[in-house]
């Protein structure tokens, strides 16, 4: 039947609708036909909260305290009224200084964002090719080699992030550092990589150090790292084969050397 | 509105620094977000739950015309729309709040879907990018990339109705 044709074609494009990925001329032929089917309706409500949910995948940042009394009083044309914030407003001083600094912090945050995700969709795109490449196993051998060493030429960190049991966690800043944000994969066999952005630079004697939180109750250090001038990081870790299974990972600052558990205030956390 | 920022301005913030990779464009997208929200006061009566997906939704859709007015390269036909599309849907009044519980399993589930499928997603939802477009980037076939993005969503939608 052809009426049932074309229902079965469009509704294989709700997926696709709902996460905004059809064309124009694809996206209005589907609402037409949406309007008059109750079928797609409901398939696309479903799909909608998949949508809603990635919304909240996003690594969470806690917006600037500036901006709430910026928005509530630009929308409502009133004065702040003290209401309760969810966060204590950190207290500066009245001169120009800090307001400097924050600009300075802005415009480098500004860069770090696109750099890392230009980095970001190169890796991808090289994870994506060894994939292909390691489906094709039995019959692409040779492509296979190839990509292989392409991969280890590259990175060490490229054979942590294509491995079969590649665990990925996302740190988030804490109020010590709210700009902060990091990555961890994590691989029984391959090890750890390990990417910051936005770290505060660490004062004299102190060191960052990584831990793995598993199951069991005390934190498992996976190492010392120090950023790079921007507030950059990139390292990789090496994890012994016995670690039990991460759920989470968190950065703390600590003396010189590390400490055998964390002590000093939390800059990053991923769960 | 003090109370509806305090609720939401954080989720909304993240997903605009996460799509737009720029503090300021983010604090940009949040105060248009809310200034219309509070324009269109009147229209939104639903729960609040659908409030906070509905303002999510005006942000997703802000932020991505500007990284596709970014990427505009002279000569391309514009779109204004193009991510619009969920705008017009609405909110559905029933949508219940996702919670984080809910949340983590879908972002598990999503860091368990093969490499290409997660990629399709991650480029249609936060860059906003059409299925060529992400066919292109992927160097995958058309027809691969819509049949991945399709197992993709139906794999989430069942991970969070098994949790509803």
């Amino acid at each position: 039947m052809a009426m049932g044709t074309e229902h079965d074609d469009l509704r294989e494009q709700a997926e696709l609708y709902v996460l905004g990925a059809l064309p124009p001329a694809d996206r209005d032929a589907f609402e037409a036909h949406m309007a008059s089917c109750a079928d797609c309706t409901a398939h696309v409500k479903s799909l909608s909260t998949v949508a809603h949910a990635l919304a909240y995948l996003a690594p969470q940042h806690e917006p600037p305290s500036a901006l709430r009394e910026r928005v509530v009083h630009s929308v409502s044309g009133s004065p702040l009224k003290a209401e309760p914030t969810p966060r204590p407003i950190v207290a500066r001083p009245g001169t120009a200084l800090p307001w400097l600094a924050v600009a300075a912090s802005l415009v480098l945050a500004a860069a770090l964002g696109i750099y890392s995700l230009n980095l970001r969709s190169r890796i991808g795109a090289l994870e994506l090719r060894l994939q292909e490449a390691t489906d094709r196993a039995t019959t692409g051998e040779r492509r296979i080699a190839d990509l292989r060493r392409v991969a280890d030429d590259a990175h060490s960190q490229l054979a942590v992030l294509v491995a079969p049991d590649l665990l990925r966690i996302d740190l988030a800043g804490q109020p010590r550092a709210p700009q902060a944000s990091a990555r961890a994969f994590w691989s029984r066999s391959r090890g750890l990589v390990f990417t910051a952005s936005n770290l505060p630079a660490v004062p004299a004697g102190k060191t960052y150090q990584l831990w793995v939180l598993t199951r069991q109750p005390a934190p498992i250090s996976a190492g010392l790292f120090k950023p790079d001038p921007s507030g950059r990081v990139d390292a990789v870790f090496e994890t012994p084969s016995d670690l039990p299974q991460p759920i989470g990972m968190a950065v703390t600052i600590e003396q010189d050397g590390g400490v055998a558990s964390p002590t000093g205030d939390k800059y990053l956390v991923g769960l | 509105m003090a109370e509806l920022y305090d609720r939401h301005a954080r989720p909304i913030y993240s997903l605009a620094l996460r799509i737009l990779g720029d503090t300021t464009e983010a604090e940009d997208i949040v105060q248009e977000v809310f200034s219309q929200a509070w324009k269109q006061a009147a229209r939104y009566n639903a729960s609040r739950g659908a409030v906070g997906a509905w303002l999510l939704t005006l942000a997703r859709s802000r932020a991505i015309d500007r990284l596709r007015a970014k990427r505009a390269r002279p000569g391309d036909v514009s779109d204004e729309r193009v991510a619009g599309q969920l705008v017009d849907a609405g909110p559905p009044a029933d949508l219940l709040v996702l919670s984080s519980e809910q949340v983590a399993r879908v972002r598990a589930a999503l860091d368990e879907l093969p490499l290409l499928q997660r990629a399709a997603i991650e480029l249609a939802y936060y860059e906003g990018l059409t299925h060529a477009e992400i066919a292109d980037r992927l160097e995958q076939p058309l027809g691969t990339v819509k049949t991945r993005i399709r197992l993709a969503m139906l794999k989430l939608r069942d991970v969070l109705a098994g949790t509803v």
